[in-house]
């Protein structure tokens, strides 16, 4: 049985020209299916190593933040040299000419995948044959040991489901002690016992002691009611880690245009009233300060994306995208029940539990922190709160103190200023929950911060 | 039936592929090529509708003055497309150009 395995077989098998055409067409008429492409395929899943520049060519456009259009691609070829005779455009062209309807792109990408695990497939019965064709006498326990080995490797083990071995997991528990170790000693030496943050701040100093901070891979779910600081949360938070500390955050909004989203900035940056600002009612000295306020915003990591008709499927491409171009370490949805909805047939918590379970997979990916934001029902609680709770890394409630606590809690007395918003910490996967922290929220300037305790 | 989104895609597609055969065969200048493939992106693609390309449909080179047709492309091929839609400085000078050739038809 002297042949080669590869002639044998039926190019068809091995191959998908038109499935390759068509995932590299829609990639030049749909930003969407660029995205999905992007990451889900690589250069060497495709056959035709025609096929396979074209494609890198594409993710580098896509990286550099150009959107990569056919007239893109030509003009791209072109400069590289890649362009010399009619004959190249010809090609270029009929590949563009296999359209899909945008929303059949994953069914394309499945077929360039799988005919790729095939040709790995080919190639390990290739090897294995060729091993036993030369090394008739090898010990048969080891090389079938070692073929599953190769075999499992093949079936579905990709890199998001990867198994650790023993030592692999004793390797990582290891490294992780060690981590901690080293940063306790730093902690004692240059820090003077103050713990720093394991994650992005979330611009409250008693939370961020608690949390240490929103980590990669978190999801964090605010709850408050209507009118009762959703946005103001989140634009604290945005404002700690875009403006204050530099990193990049994108910030979804499904209920405010771009100008009121702007607007609102001016009365946190500026620490002016919202209200007066959006009458014009201020001074020259405070419209400067407004100005100065917005310098900030210039110059910080904050990426805003209003969009009305926001669906799951869009907060993971538009996450995907940013996270590639834009190096975000965290996303805020404010907010969730604004979301559309394409199922009818599912209750509202049901929608509510599938949305919460993609942004998890999301965090987990791609490696950032995302923030949801969910509106809780008049007597403060939120449906679906068990599932919901499963899920989430961090769980947070933002309610207003009511006027006869205010007035009974001798406890409330102890702070310089009197909070008047708790936030409750409901969950907390890696520290304490079940605690309330006081906060000041000043409604008129949409700011926050902790509420200070006076020294006994 | 092919939709209206297909149709869109195939003009989009056979133009590109036209302007840039051209320009290999040798048919256009390079810098042509690049000035009419930007213009095909931003009408097609980016829905480009601003005055200045409604005044770009009113000139026609090859019909009339000879020499305002070549200052006009001149002036076009030596900046950036973009730079006609932000800048109205250069915008003014094409759509004096384009006014100045039809002046007295």
């Amino acid at each position: 049985m002297n042949v080669s395995l590869q002639s044998a077989l039926p190019e068809k098998l091995l191959m998908d020209s038109e499935s390759e055409r068509r995932v590299l067409s829609s990639m030049m008429h749909s930003e969407d299916a660029c995205v999905e492409a992007y990451h889900a395929l690589q250069s060497a899943d495709f056959y035709s190593p025609k096929n396979a520049s074209i494609f890198d060519l594409l993710c580098s456009l896509f990286e550099r933040e150009i959107r990569p259009t056919y007239v893109e691609l030509l003009k791209e070829a072109h400069s590289l040299g890649m362009l010399n005779s009619p004959r190249d455009v010809e090609e270029i062209k009929y590949i563009t000419e296999h359209y899909i309807d945008d929303e059949n792109i994953k069914y394309w990408i499945k077929r360039v995948k799988d005919k790729s695990r095939i040709r790995r497939f080919v190639d390990f019965l290739r090897f294995n044959y060729q091993i036993l064709k030369e090394q008739p006498e090898q010990d048969v326990e080891q090389l079938l040991m070692k073929a599953e080995d190769n075999l499992t490797n093949l079936t579905a083990l990709e890199i998001d489901d990867k198994i650790d071995t023993p030592e692999e997991m004793a390797n990582l528990g290891y490294d992780e002690v060690e981590r901690r170790f080293l940063r306790y000693q730093e902690i004692q030496k240059d820090h003077k016992g103050i713990i720093p943050l394991d994650g992005l701040p979330t611009g409250f100093d008693n939370l961020d002691h608690i949390t240490l901070g929103y980590k990669a891979g978190d999801l964090i779910i605010l709850g408050a009611q209507t009118g009762h600081g959703k946005t103001a949360f989140a634009l604290h938070t945005a404002k700690s880690i875009a403006v204050n500390y530099g990193k990049n955050i994108l910030y979804l909004n499904t209920e405010m245009s771009r100008e009121q989203i702007s607007l609102r900035w001016a009365s946190i940056l500026s620490d002016i009233e919202h209200d007066r600002i959006r009458m014009g009612d201020i001074s020259q000295s405070e419209l400067s300060m407004v100005l100065n306020g917005y310098s900030k915003l210039r110059s910080s990591g904050f990426y805003s994306y209003p969009c009305p008709n926001l669906t799951p499927e869009k907060t993971v491409s538009i996450a995907r995208k940013f996270r590639t171009q834009k190096s975000i370490d965290m996303m805020i949805i404010d907010y969730v029940g604004r979301m559309e909805k394409h199922d009818p047939k599912l209750q509202e918590w049901q929608i509510l539990e599938q949305i919460i379970k993609t942004q998890k997979l999301l965090a987990q990916n791609l490696k950032i922190a995302v923030m949801v934001l969910v509106q809780l029902n008049p007597d403060g609680s939120l449906q679906g709160a068990k599932r919901m709770k499963n899920e989430c890394d961090l769980m947070l409630k933002l309610g207003p103190i009511s006027r006869e606590e205010l007035e009974e809690n001798e406890l409330l007395n102890k702070y310089a200023r009197k909070p008047n918003y708790y936030l409750d910490i409901e969950k907390n996967r890696d520290g304490r929950s079940g605690v309330r922290i006081p906060i000041i929220f000043d409604l008129q300037k949409q700011t926050m911060k902790d509420a200070e305790r006076v020294a006994n | 039936m092919p939709s209206r989104n297909t149709d869109l895609k195939r003009l989009y597609d056979e133009t590109a592929s036209l302007i840039a055969d051209m320009g290999i065969r040798g048919r256009i200048s390079i810098e042509e090529m690049n000035f009419l493939l930007d213009l095909l992106e931003l009408v097609l693609t980016n829905k480009e509708q601003s005055s200045f390309i409604q005044e770009l449909k009113q000139w026609n080179p090859g019909i009339g003055e000879e020499e305002i047709d070549q200052i006009i492309k001149a002036t076009l091929l030596n900046n950036k497309l973009k730079d006609f839609l932000s800048l109205s400085e250069n915008r003014e000078m094409i759509q004096d150009l384009i006014r100045e050739k039809y002046k007295d038809g």
